[in-house]
């Protein structure tokens, strides 16, 4: 079409070059209105409630009566301790001394307590950044979050969690076929196919719901992992909490290569939209980024309060489910 | 002839048959209580109280927890402590063990617990769970040892690869490296119940 117009100049295909700009701006627009109406659809939010009155739960205290099926007993009738009663609160039938032959065999199994612990020479600073990211948490994200929670609405953030996670796409492909996992990078391609066009550029996850196909998210640290790397010295980054040595390198080359920003460029270009210069500066990458986490923790509010509760020493506590899951992760 | 090798194999057999029964018979009995504490969840008449009150009556035959606290605190700084320190440290570990749980079951919405399978690993009894959320799967193991005379009880529950009974183990290691024992059940009395408020800890 434009080299027969280079030729010769007519009305014809004048109208063919404006009907194809037309095309284009329409097209933007439709694209543009899909998400708005996304977004607006609903307007209705959820809170969790909070739930301040766990002081005034019961104490109860463990009920280990042999021989009762307790599904079938009037809670009435059981002694429960809703106080620190001295009588009954303590089971009958438990063996609180050492003398007991399963205990040598559970040592064996979970590993002796002193070699077990983590290798952690940067302990000092690590309790420190996660004091750090615990008041960022408290006085930033959380707050935002919240405020956030109450203007969007619950699918709408989980859409542009969708939309985040499908472009973390080259990521999991990268990864998966250097662990050689071939099946699942070709699930995750077909994930990406199917999420980005009929997905909506991602906002919504068909290949899921209809086609039952999960992802599979491995990352660089994970790699190194399979690859048999070691997981080196714990180390809490700011802002991003737990990490250790090989992790923390893994993130270079995500950052560098894959990062999902870049993607955002890629798809953006193909939807038609020209901002795609403005993606490349790092303090638009960084907003976007911030976004996601926003995005991704009102998703999540309430959990690390929650979790916060079961430590008894919170840094230690942290970095070892940090390890335990991703100690499992690589294992799988 | 014929019948010796008969029995041999009858002999040889039997043991595992059992032990597949009885792995499929713990099975069975995880998913009951399981599926008794989301009813007891959905349950919106309850009041809180009750209802958590009626949950852990509902799974604690489930559990050894004294079991949890020995394997918490493990042999070497259990053999340390006294019985007086032993009984109180057992308590207030109960305590905090079922109150955490609860608190979890806050967190919890709509999503679907399915119990998938019963794996057994050497002496013991694996449970696999999927806690099936929005966007992810939850993978909880209930770990079972066969308890003299007890049957079958949960000794650690291990979720998203995270060992319940490890991640406390290397806490008191940790805190009994440098502190005594009384000073580990001064914290525990402190943070042993809720009462502390979310953001202020």
């Amino acid at each position: 079409m434009v080299l027969a117009c280079s030729e010769k100049i007519n009305v014809d295909c004048m109208i063919a070059i404006k009907q194809k700009n037309e095309m284009q701006f329409v097209g933007r627009y439709i694209f543009l209105l899909i998400i708005l109406l996304l977004f607006i659809g609903c307007s209705q939010h959820h809170v969790k409630p909070e739930n301040d009155d766990f002081n005034s739960s019961p104490q109860v205290v463990d009920q280990n009566t042999p021989g009762t099926d307790p599904l079938q007993t009037d809670p009435e009738t059981t002694n429960i301790a809703f106080q620190d009663n001295e009588e009954g609160s303590m089971n009958s039938g438990v063996d609180l001394d050492t003398a007991d032959e399963d205990f040598d065999e559970f040592e064996d199994e979970f590993g002796d307590v002193v070699t077990t612990e983590v290798y952690d020479p940067l302990s000092g600073y690590n309790r420190f950044m996660t004091g750090f990211n615990d008041k960022l948490y408290f006085w930033v994200l959380k707050p935002v979050a919240t405020g956030y929670s109450w203007v969007m609405p619950e699918f709408a953030r989980q859409g542009i969690k969708n939309f985040f996670k499908n472009l973390y796409f080259p990521v999991r492909l990268v990864n998966n076929v250097l662990q050689l996992k071939f099946k699942n990078a070709g699930e995750e391609t077909l994930r990406f196919a199917t999420n980005t066009t009929i997905g909506l550029l991602g906002l919504w996850d068909p290949a899921k719901i209809w086609f039952g196909l999960e992802a599979h998210p491995e990352d660089f640290g994970q790699t190194f992992g399979v690859w048999g790397i070691g997981p080196g010295p714990h180390i809490v980054l700011p802002i991003l909490g737990p990490s250790n040595l090989r992790d923390s390198i893994g993130l270079a080359p995500q950052w560098i290569y894959l990062n999902p920003v870049n993607n955002l460029s890629t798809v953006s270009g193909w939807a038609g939209f020209e901002a795609v210069e403005d993606l490349e500066k790092t303090e638009t990458k960084l907003g976007i980024l911030a976004l996601e986490r926003v995005n991704n923790t009102s998703l999540r509010l309430g959990e690390y309060e929650n979790l916060k509760k079961d430590a008894i020493d919170f840094y230690p506590f942290l970095r070892d489910l940090y390890e335990q899951k991703r100690q499992k992760e690589i294992e799988e | 002839m014929r019948i010796l090798l008969l029995s041999v194999i009858i002999a040889l057999v039997m043991p595992q048959l059992t032990f597949a029964d009885e792995a499929a018979t713990v099975k069975k009995n995880a998913e009951q209580r399981i599926n008794a504490v989301i009813d007891h969840i959905r349950d919106k008449s309850l009041d809180k109280k009750t209802r958590n009150a009626e949950i852990i009556v509902a799974i604690a035959p489930m559990f050894d927890f004294s079991q949890m606290a020995k394997l918490s605190m493990g042999k070497k700084n259990w053999s340390m402590m006294n019985p007086a320190q032993r009984q109180e440290f057992n308590q207030l570990f109960v305590i905090r063990l079922q109150e955490s749980y609860l608190e979890k079951l806050d967190l919890y919405t709509d999503e679907d617990v399915v119990v998938d399978q019963a794996k057994l690993v050497k002496k013991r009894i694996h449970v696999r769970s999927h806690l099936v959320a929005k966007d992810d799967k939850i993978e909880m193991i209930y770990k079972f040892y066969k308890k003299k005379n007890q049957g079958w009880k949960v000794y650690d529950v291990v979720i998203m690869g995270v060992s319940i009974v490890q991640t406390y183990r290397s806490q008191f290691a940790g805190i009994l490296k440098n502190e005594s024992i009384e000073d580990l059940l001064k914290r525990l009395r402190q943070t042993g119940r809720f009462t502390v408020p979310a953001g202020k800890y």
